[in-house]
Parts: structure tokens; sequence; C-alpha cells
């Protein structure tokens, strides 16, 4: 099924909807917004997957760089320099930072261990953004602070008052990290991760070094969250400890698994599914944790090829 | 000057001592067997001499350069590819997917993010030969995982092949084959010791294949070296019947 | 001076027990069954709520005995549906389910009971205090050590002399031997996890006692517990058992000094840990 032709005719029709959402969206009872919204968890889950579904290595703590991207953006804008672009160079900055040193101490570990550390970390982020009142604003979040106007020299774009703008800001952001995660998994490094995902000890023996290599995607796939991160707090003119709970770096796994982890869009799916439906079930109830916690135990038990698995497996029989 | 000097090597796990004392020097181009009981230490050796484990004492020369302390992926650096006594490749990527990673890892590529097209050209042009080579090229789209034993079995060898190596070590590369399988990785392991005019140390249990390919054989037991000659004269040497016999009662 | 660090290291070991028991629970199940029980938090909450509603009819001391039963229980009915199908299969799909497993708890024990806290009475004789020189001595702090001392060498005991516990340790070691041997592995792994839960309802029991009834009463002590595991060494419940007390011990004498700083502490403690022996304090070589 997976033709060049079929894949090729696939990314354009992706592009395209992308591309003209704001001007199809309200009519299938959405909202600008939302898209945006979908779009940030996309590319959050597109960046997991580059560690998950390529490199085969399970982190259930991204939250933590998603949250450094938040709060660097909102603390950029509230107290250092009004800027947005100022904003992403810094949210991405610690995130990297953060990735870079965190990677070194857990490389080495895998599975379950790597697992259980990563999501450790994660806690450490999410205490310090819940307890500097001071500086993070506590489990108030971050306030006082929203999208800076963005100035080309020759035009400047309100990126806060216009809806619209600000999603084709996220779309460029999108589209070229979307751009450099598929070139990097078409090259020969990319291959090489493959290959770790594939079969560790192979990889090895093929003279692969198999640490660094895990460290270097890790940091990639830290870097794009924490982009990401930059624009959620853009989309929110607000910085929440939230976002660097254990159940954020859980939503991530669950779209990228949702949508299929083998597959390149898989994770876009999985966040445009996984975003509506919590969009929907938080206005209608009370008791959407029970509905989302079910949602996880049902995609473990009856979808843990993603929807892009079981479109492949019908295609191909 | 030998390729690999393996001198005085001991392996003990605990009180359990898998590889006492061994000897082995194997010189450039020959092809070398290594056979001898269950339990007689061989995938260990194995282990020892690729990287997979440390030795307990003794050491570990390839090319003059004392290698052990090096880890795995460094002695593949400095050309010894393996395979696996169960095939270790990539069962998720294609024939043709498999080749091409130690294809670019032996083109010093690993680390590359971009491919030129010229780059790309050469690189597919090698892989074409490894598939010729083991005669794959019809199932080169095909998915590792789902091919016969056989097949997999080659295209690991041709993934140790694409390594470049000096020195290949196949552990027992014939095993759960049927006949015509084993005859086919024979022929190939075969043709790539004359063309590629490659050292090639195997472990085999097959016999047929060990006296079919091997200059000579070393012969291991219980973790010692029993015996080590031409297959003519370890065939007929008693000790080595003995051990073979005294397993089987 | 002394009074106040040795009230703090007291305390300490109280909250580091804690952590002992419910990450030796988490232990048990993850050594075995190889499933990280996101849920713990969860199935500790339930325990509290238990013991809640039995209180008024069997009292304090009843409920103690038969909430962690009965969590056990509700345990056992959850493994069998659930978690009884992540058995070999790769890690993610543990935490994912066992993730979602956790919200339904938390949400609904809220549902049932809502979200304030509910009063939780502790038989009075336990709550005075047995010194006026150790002001922090109180009858159910000292309870609950040596109660959780109880159980935790009960557990040793169990595991190290009896014919489950045996095999409970075996299988950790090489799961497919024991199959092999004739042992039921499906019992095997359900009765393990439901020992993992009885830990885990009976911490909620004290811990009600001691905190307070709220529906996230067990999400705070899960983190605790997984750093309890990753400094003691994956592998290894002594490890684990001196990893929660360490941990405990070591936010309570940092309370002295930088109060707020007391949780930080513990990934610092982690953070150390595997930058030194990353295999943990006595975790085994090679494991992971």
């Amino acid at each position: 099924m997976d033709t060049p032709y079929t894949k090729r005719a696939a990314d354009v029709l992706i592009w395209l909807l992308l591309l003209t959402m704001p001007y199809w969206i309200d009519a299938v009872g959405g909202y600008t917004q939302l898209g945006s919204r979908v779009l940030i968890m996309a590319l959050a889950a597109m960046s997991l997957n580059f560690l998950l579904g390529y490199t085969g290595v399970l982190s259930f703590g991204h939250a933590a760089y998603f949250g450094l991207g938040v709060y660097g953006m909102g603390l950029t804008i509230k107290y250092l320099v009004p800027s947005t672009l100022a904003g992403m160079a810094v949210g991405v900055l610690a995130g990297a930072a953060a990735a870079a040193i965190i990677g070194l101490l857990i490389v080495h570990l895998r599975g379950i261990y790597f697992a259980m550390v990563t999501i450790a970390f994660g806690q450490v982020f999410y205490f310090i953004a819940y307890r500097w009142n001071n500086v993070t604003g506590g489990d108030d979040g971050l306030s006082g602070w929203s999208r800076q106007p963005i100035d080309f020299g020759f035009a400047t774009v309100d990126i806060l008052h216009n809806q619209r703008a600000f999603y084709y800001l996220v779309l460029l952001c999108f589209l070229i990290s979307v751009a450099i995660m598929a070139a990097l998994l078409r090259s020969p490094f990319g291959r090489t991760l493959l290959a770790i995902r594939e079969n560790e000890r192979r990889a090895r023996f093929l003279g692969i070094p198999v640490d660094r290599h895990i460290w270097i995607s890790w940091l990639i796939s830290c870097i794009f969250v924490s982009l990401a991160g930059t624009l959620y707090a853009l989309l929110n003119n607000f910085a929440d400890p939230h976002d660097l709970r254990w159940d954020q770096s859980g939503d991530f796994v669950i779209m990228a698994v949702l949508g299929g982890m083998r597959s390149f869009w898989g994770p876009l799916i999985g966040a445009a599914i996984f975003v509506v439906l919590q969009d929907y079930v938080s206005s209608e109830t009370q008791n959407w944790m029970s509905f989302i916690g079910l949602f996880f135990v049902l995609v473990v038990l009856f979808f843990p090829r993603g929807v892009l698995g079981i479109v492949r497996r019908k295609a191909a029989s | 000057m030998s390729l690999l000097r393996v001198e005085n090597v001991s392996k003990q796990f605990g009180s359990l001592i898998a590889v006492n004392n061994v000897s082995m020097t194997v010189e450039s181009g020959e092809l070398r067997a290594i056979i001898g009981p269950n339990g007689a230490g061989k995938t260990t050796f194995f282990n020892l001499i690729s990287g997979f484990l440390r030795q307990t004492s003794g050491r570990i020369i390839f090319d003059g350069e004392d290698i052990g302390d090096l880890l795995p992926a460094r002695r593949v650096w400095r050309g010894i590819a393996r395979t696996f006594q169960v095939t270790e490749v990539f069962p998720e990527l294609s024939v043709r997917e498999n080749l091409r990673i130690p294809v670019e890892v032996a083109s010093g590529m690993r680390l590359r993010p971009w491919l030129s097209r010229s780059a790309d050209r050469t690189v597919r042009a090698r892989v074409d030969e490894l598939l010729d080579m083991a005669a794959l090229a019809g199932k080169a789209e095909r998915l590792v995982g789902e091919l016969a034993h056989g097949d997999q079995r080659a295209t690991e060898i041709m993934m140790a092949l694409a390594l470049k190596p000096r020195l290949l070590l196949l552990d027992e590369p014939t095993a759960g084959m049927g006949d015509q399988e084993t005859y086919d990785i024979t022929q190939l392991i075969l043709r790539l010791h004359k063309n590629a005019k490659l050292t090639i140390v195997l472990i085999e249990h097959d016999m047929r294949v060990v006296f079919h390919l091997a200059d000579r054989v070393t012969v291991l037991d219980q973790g010692h070296l029993l015996a080590e000659g031409a297959p003519k004269e370890i065939a007929a040497n008693e000790a080595v019947q003995s051990a073979y016999l005294g397993q089987a009662a | 001076m002394t009074q106040l660090i040795l009230y703090n290291v007291f305390n300490g070991l109280i909250i580091g027990a804690f952590y002992a028991l419910m990450a030796l629970g988490l232990s048990l199940i993850l050594n075995l069954s190889g499933v990280i029980n996101f849920a713990h938090g969860g199935f500790l909450a339930v325990g509290a709520y238990l013991a809640f509603v039995l209180v008024p009819y069997i009292g304090f001391w009843g409920a103690l005995v038969i909430s962690p039963i009965l969590t056990a229980l509700f345990g056992l009915v959850i493994e069998r549906i659930l978690i009884r199908r992540l058995y070999g299969r790769d890690p993610l799909y543990g935490l994912l389910l066992t993730f979602g497993l956790a919200f339904m708890l938390e949400d609904g024990t809220r549902f049932i009971w809502g979200p304030q806290t509910l009063p939780f009475s502790v038989p009075d004789w336990l709550s005075s205090q047995l010194s006026s020189e150790f002001f922090f001595l109180t009858g159910y702090r000292l309870f609950m050590v040596l109660l959780v001392t109880a159980v935790v060498i009960g557990l040793f005991l169990l595991l190290g002399y009896t014919r489950i516990g045996v095999r409970i340790r075996a299988g950790t070691l090489d799961l497919e031997t024991v199959s092999v041997l004739g042992v039921n592995v499906r019992m095997l792994r359900s009765l393990n996890f439901g020992l993992g839960i009885y830990l885990a309802g009976l911490a909620g029991v004290l811990a009600a006692g001691m905190l307070g009834l709220q529906p996230n009463i067990g999400t705070d002590l899960i983190m605790p517990s997984f750093v309890a595991i990753i400094i003691g060494g994956l592998g290894s419940l002594p490890g684990t058992l001196l990893g929660g007390l360490l941990i405990g011990v070591a936010s309570g004498v940092t309370t002295v000094f930088f109060p707020s700083a007391s949780e930080a502490v513990i990934y610092i403690m982690m953070g150390l840990v595997l930058l030194v022996r990353p295999r943990g304090l006595l975790g085994e070589e090679g494991r992971f």
C-alpha cells in the first residue's frame, strides 16, 4: 500500500488540509484556536514519536521539556523582553540544555528503568514550576503577559487578536520542525535510529555507538517538544504548572500510540482525535477524567497499533 | 604476522569456568572452524573475541593490536564482524534496508543527516552488489522478519560483510537448516572466502560443512582447547572422538 | 536543636516507612510481572476510602484488618480483567493502561465521596502523646512505625520461607524456568499482584489516619515510591525498603534547614545515585 505515490498523495492532502484549516474548521463545528491547539499537540506528539516510534525509546516524562518551553516563553515576555521570537529562543534553549544534561545521566538505561527515570525527572520540573512561587507564579500559573506582535521589519503581524495569523505562525513552526524531522529520519543517521529500534544488539555489532545515537535522538526530540511548549504558552497566554505534569506526558504518548507509532503522520491524527475528544468531553461532563482514563485503557486493549496501524493492515490484506 | 592471536584467554562466571586458558592463532585468509560438543564454550569464545564479554584473563590481539579492552562497536571499526547463533537482523525492515545500514556505517556515514545524490547512488550500488552475491535480489523489498530462516541467515551474513571486515565470525551459520539451505549457505561462505579473500572463523556442528570449508579445525571441550589441525587429522583424533562420544553417552 | 533534628529524623522515618510500604508493593508487581503500576496510588485511595466506610461498623481496628484485604480482592479483579493483558508486552502499554486506570480510580473516588477532605477518626488513645519530652512521639506515629515494621518483616518472612514466597522470588529471576517446573504462573502473578495491592491498601488506611482523606491521597505518594525503587535498585526488595527509608529521612532532615527543598532533595538523591551508581544501591548488575 505504501507506494511512493500513495505516500506522496497523503502528504499533499495533509498539507492542503492544514494550510486551509481556518477556512473549513468552522464548518465542521470547530474554531481556529482548536486547530492551533491540535497542531501544537501534534508537534509535541510527533517530536516524542521521533524518540518512541522511530528509535524505540520510551519517555514518559516529555512534559518536562514541553513545560520548559512554556515557562521559557512566559517568563521571557513577562520579565525579559516582550518579544515572541525571543521567548521561543529562550524556551527552546532551556529545553535543549535540560535535555542534554539529563540525557547524559540516563541514556545508558533501558526499558522500564529508563521510563521510570524519565517520569521522575519530569516530576522534578513540575515540582519546580509548582513551588517556585515568586518566579513561576506557583499553582496559579504565570499570567499577566500575552502574545507579542511579530515585527518583520516591513510588516508587523498581530498574533494576539488575529487567531488566523497565530494559526499560520504555528503552522510555519510546525512545517519547519516536521520537515527537519522527516529529513533526519530519511538520512543515514535516521536509519541508525531504526536499527537501534529494531535490534539494539545487532546495531551495536554493526559498529553503531548506540548510547550516543540515543542521546542525539533524545535531544532532537526534546528540542522540538520545547518548541511546541513555547507555542502552547502563546496559545493560552498563560503558563500552567499542569503542563508539566505526568498526565501531560501521558497525553503525548497516547496521541502517538493512538495515531500509530510506526508512521510519520500517525501522531498528528492521534493528536487531532485526542484534542477534539478532550475538548468535547470536558465541556460535557464533570467526570472527564474517567472518560480520558477509560480511553487510555481502550486504546491499549484494542488499538495498540493505532489508527494508521489498522489502515495499513486492512490495505495489506 | 597473524591476523588474530588469542593468548591464554579464560572466562569465569563466578565458579563456572566457561573458557579455560585457550590459545588460538588465525592467519590472514584462513578459514577456520571451531567445533566441540555442547557446552564446550564455543559461543562464549566468540563473545570474547567480538567484545560482547570481557575476558577474565589473557589477551586478544587483532592485527598486532591488543583489543581486549575495546567495546563491541569499536572492535567492529577495527574490522571484526560477526553473526549470532540466533539470527540478529532488523525484522521490520526490508532486506534492502537491512543491508543499507551497515553499508552506510562502514562508509563513515552513521551521523550524516543528509545524503547527496551521488553518495546515495554509491550506497545503492553497493547494496545491489551484496544482494546479488547472496542471490537475494528478488527478495530485496520483503521484510526480513517474514523470510525463510535460510534467507534471514544469508541477510545477516551479508550485513556482516557490508562492514568490510577483515575477520568474519560466523556462529553456527547452518543451525536449524535443512539440507538445501545448508548447501546454499555453505556455497555462499565459500564464495565470500574466495572472492573477498576474507578471513573467516566459524562455529559449526555440521561436520559436512566443516569438511567442505575449513582449512584448519580447532576443537574445544568443556572450555579447554582439545586439539587443532587439518580436518582429516581432527577426524582421526581419538581424544576428539571420545569427547563427542562421551557426550552422546 | 538536637530535638528538632531528632524530631525531623523520626518524622522522616515515618514518611520513609510510608514510601517504603507503597514502594514495596510497586516493586513486587514490577519485579515479577514487569508492569509499572501507575495506578498504585489509586489503590491506596481505595484502601483509604473503604476504611472510611467500614469504621462506623467495625471500628478502626476492624477497618485496618479488613480494608486492605478488600482492596487486594479488588486488585485481583482488576488483574484478571486488565493487568493480565499486559504481560510480555512492551512496557509502554503497561504504563498507558495503568495510567488510565489511575485516572479512573481517582475520578471514581471523587465521584462517590466528593472532592472535599473527609474526616477519618483514629482511636483516641492512639493519638495521645506518649511523652512530654519527646513531644513528637504520638501514639499514632509510633503505632505506624511498629505496624509497618511488622508488615515488612512479615513480607520478607513470607518471601523467604513460604512456598509461594519462594516461587515469587524464583519467578522474578526466571519466570520461564519456574513455569517449566510446573508452577501455575498465572496464579502466581495474580497472587503477587494481590499482595502488592494489599500493601497499597494498608498504606491507604494508615495514610487516612495521618493525612486526611481526599481523592488524590495516593497521587502524591506514587512519585516518591518510584524514586525509592530507583535509588534502592530495580529488582531488589531490600533496596526498595532502604530507598524508601533513605528518602524519608533525607526529606525529614532537609526540612530543618531548607523547608521548601525537602521535596526536591529526593530527586537530587535520585540524580546522584544515577550518576554514581546507576543500578541503584542494592540493584543487580546488568538487570536493565
